[in-house]
């Protein structure tokens, strides 16, 4: 490693009422207690999960925006069952939490030239931009709706090619590609 | 020294030289696809046209010597016409590769299509698509991917010598193709890789395995012979992807033999020494680093308190670093100052390998025949160093006096293969024998302490080519979990604080290293504008 290489962060500063503790703490409070309010008067709205779920809702009353939300990434497969992706690591490229990891080859298929051998995310270390989706060339990888994705090791969270294909089979009927 | 003016700025060329060169010497950019500074020109491209004033037609930048008082209009609408409308020709065939294509990032074609191309296609037909081809052991050939600017072809010609390419059929049919049953095989094959602007000849060995924008590089030197040819390590999280040339005008210009290009698979090589072992009872079991070190040198205080003054010796590999040796060597005088320095067995003095240009018959390039990168070096710190020394050959005979009296040394490796002699010195089959190396040999499996050394990616340091050039070389990546640089361990022995630090140590070796000047690292390119999409 360079020394070019290494970036040095500053941690920062407290101000003076930081410092003093109470004062944040009271403004913390102040948050807290406003959405009490809120939820007494009927203005907020508490959401029973997992009996109710946000999909289920409306917009206007809290409920999930399906057209944008970001869940966890699903590979794409074209009409030949084949995956999509051609393994060109834009996604990689662009992913700001380096949460992707790609080894490509040659592909068994005449008429592709390059694809991903190993296809790996992060599903932890991901922060669900949807950059990955953006840069995409051939629209190979999206981000469905799932969120309640559970693993029981750091090592389950980590989606490898064959888990991304099967997220795509769960969920093409629901969202078409 | 004739003065030309380029838009309006005025600059001072070499007498002969043709406008794009003195373009690019002063910083001026201006598109090439077919020129390149090592070959002949052709001038078969054509996006280097410009206008010159009293010339009523485009004249290409690259074929056209300069004249005192030349005016020349590098972005007038004329010449931007032409960029714009030879882009266009060169695309109407291109496929639209980019994401799959190793060129991406490095591409010329890419790069100009951005800068003096247009964003869509006019052309409605049906792309002619030309085959993909194998050319050769290293060598993949992407046809329609081809821009027929013919480097390559030079290349062969005037380069390499052998001739291997050709340019097949005409027009829009035009292919590069090889001789039947003659294959692209030749040491310097690699470099077609590189001078193609496009991503028609790719690597096989690279092939799928990086984005080129994701690479680092560090500057270095080639570990395979004494040229020293400069070389760049690319690498990208701790792992080296390829090796491309550095230019250096005098030494390898822009080319490297193969041999050079792929020396980077030794360091990760899986053969790699990476366990500590030192002897007990008898045979080798595993060990910590700091507990082997600790008895390499209560080892050789031992040998230096039983024997007298000049038991002690130390085998200096040519693949050292001249700083390396510089702190070895001091170890050892401080253990023993009659310690015997020995330079370690120089390989490979067979030929040097010599290509000459197929046309003129001028020599092109040479490939040394000495198969070690360091032995003058080395030689020099040896000199410095003064007290008794031997070469390798002497140590092998053992007939002089000081070879005979050795008990016990400290044995550096390093080498790329195996280098142990088959008829092992006396002097180096018993006694109390250290030993640092990259790679498992017979020798490594007997001696009473291993100490996993680093590869030359892994560490900094000078190296003296066959000319007596000194030149640095930088760190790449870390050394594999169990290995330690020579430096520090060496740093270590000596009771020395701190890491090593190549260019802090030459500067207490005095000259010539003191004046060794760290690699330059790539010079920024012509920045792109982008394109708002
Ligand atoms: S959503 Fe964002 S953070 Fe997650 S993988 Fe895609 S680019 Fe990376
Ligand atoms: S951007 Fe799309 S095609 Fe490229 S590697 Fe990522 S998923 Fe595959
Ligand atoms: S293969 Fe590359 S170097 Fe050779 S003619 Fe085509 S574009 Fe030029
Ligand atoms: S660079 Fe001048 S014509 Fe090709």
């Amino acid at each position: 490693m360079k020394d070019t290489e290494i970036i040095e962060l500053q941690e920062p500063r407290l101000s003076v009422a930081d410092q003093f503790y109470v004062p944040q703490m009271l403004v913390g409070m102040g948050t807290t207690l406003k959405h009490m309010f809120m939820t007494l008067t009927g203005k907020d709205r508490v959401i029973q999960y997992p009996e109710e779920k946000r999909e289920d809702i409306p917009v206007v009353e809290g409920g999930m925006n399906l057209r944008t939300y970001r869940g966890v990434h699903r590979l794409n497969k074209d009409e030949g069952g084949r995956v999509k992706c051609v393994a060109c690591f834009m996604c990689s490229t662009a992913c700001p939490a380096h949460c992707i990891h790609i080894e490509a080859g040659e592909s068994p298929w005449a008429d592709r030239e390059k694809y991903p051998i190993q296809f790996d995310i992060d599903e932890l270390r991901c922060i669900y931009c949807g950059m990955c989706e953006e840069a995409c060339p051939v629209d190979a990888i999206e981000l469905t709706h799932e969120y309640d994705i559970v693993g029981l090791t750091r090592q389950e969270m980590i989606f490898d090619k064959e888990k991304l294909l099967k997220m795509y089979d769960q969920t093409v009927e629901k969202e078409p590609m | 020294m004739p003065k030309i003016m380029v838009d309006g700025k005025s600059i001072d060329c070499k007498p002969g030289q043709m406008i794009l060169q003195a373009c690019l010497d002063h910083g001026i950019v201006m598109p090439y696809y077919c020129y390149h500074p090592g070959l002949s020109i052709v001038a078969s491209c054509r996006i280097c046209l410009v206008e010159v004033e009293g010339i009523p037609k485009l004249v290409p930048a690259c074929q056209t010597p300069v004249r005192e008082g030349m005016v020349v209009h590098a972005s007038s609408s004329k010449a931007i016409a032409n960029q714009k409308a030879v882009m266009e020709y060169l695309l109407i065939n291109h496929p639209l590769d980019c994401p799959v294509c190793d060129q991406a990032g490095e591409c010329y074609l890419q790069d100009y299509s951005y800068q003096y191309g247009r964003s869509e296609s006019r052309f409605e037909e049906e792309k002619h698509k030309k085959p993909k081809k194998d050319v050769g052991q290293h060598v993949l050939l992407y046809n329609d991917r081809c821009i027929m600017c013919s480097r390559c072809v030079r290349f062969t010609r005037e380069i390499s010598g052998g001739g291997e390419l050709y340019v097949q059929g005409r027009g829009a049919r035009e292919e590069i193709d090889i001789f039947p049953g003659r294959p692209l095989d030749n040491k310097l094959s690699g470099n077609v890789v590189d001078i193609c602007p496009v991503g028609a000849l790719l690597d096989k060995d690279f092939l799928f395995k990086q984005r080129v924008w994701l690479l680092k590089q560090a500057a270095s030197v080639s570990p395979v012979d004494s040229g020293g040819e400069n070389i760049y390590l690319d690498y990208n999280e701790g792992v080296i992807y390829r090796i491309k040339p550095r230019y250096n005008g005098e030494v390898n210009q822009w080319w490297i033999s193969d041999d050079t290009r792929y020396s980077y698979k030794i360091v990760r090589d899986p053969r790699r020494v990476v366990q500590p072992m030192r002897m007990q009872y008898g045979s080798q079991i595993e060990t910590t680093y700091d507990r082997a070190l600790e008895m390499a040198a209560g080892g050789l205080q031992q040998v230096v308190a039983t024997g007298k003054a000049g038991s002690l010796y130390a085998v200096l590999s040519p693949m050292m670093a001249c700083e390396e040796a510089w702190l070895l060597g001091q170890y050892m005088r401080r253990l023993d100052p009659k310690a015997l320095l020995v330079l370690g067995p120089v390989l490979g003095k067979g030929e040097d390998e010599v290509f000459c240009n197929s046309l003129t018959g001028k020599q092109t390039f040479v490939i040394k025949g000495e198969k070690v990168p360091n032995a003058k070096g080395v030689r020099r710190v040896m000199e410095k160093l003064g007290g008794p020394t031997a070469t390798f050959e002497e140590f092998v005979k053992g007939d002089r006096a000081e070879v005979k009296e050795v008990k016990g040394g400290w044995i550096v490796g390093g080498y790329l293969g195996d280098w142990v002699p088959k008829d092992l010195p006396a002097g180096m089959k018993k006694g109390f024998r250290v030993m640092q190396d990259i790679l498992p040999t017979v020798l490594a499996g007997a001696v009473e302490v291993v100490l996993p050394g680093a590869a030359w990616a892994e560490k900094e340091g000078c190296w003296e080519n066959h000319q007596g050039r000194l030149q640095a070389f930088e760190a790449a990546v870390v050394p594999p979990v169990g290995c330690r640089r020579e430096g520090d361990v060496y740093m270590n022995l000596l009771g020395r604080a701190g890491l090593y630090n190549g260019a802090g140590i030459r500067k207490e070796m005095g000259e010539p290293f003191e004046s060794v000047r760290a690699p330059v690292a790539r010079e920024e390119e012509a920045a792109f504008e982008f394109v708002e999409l």
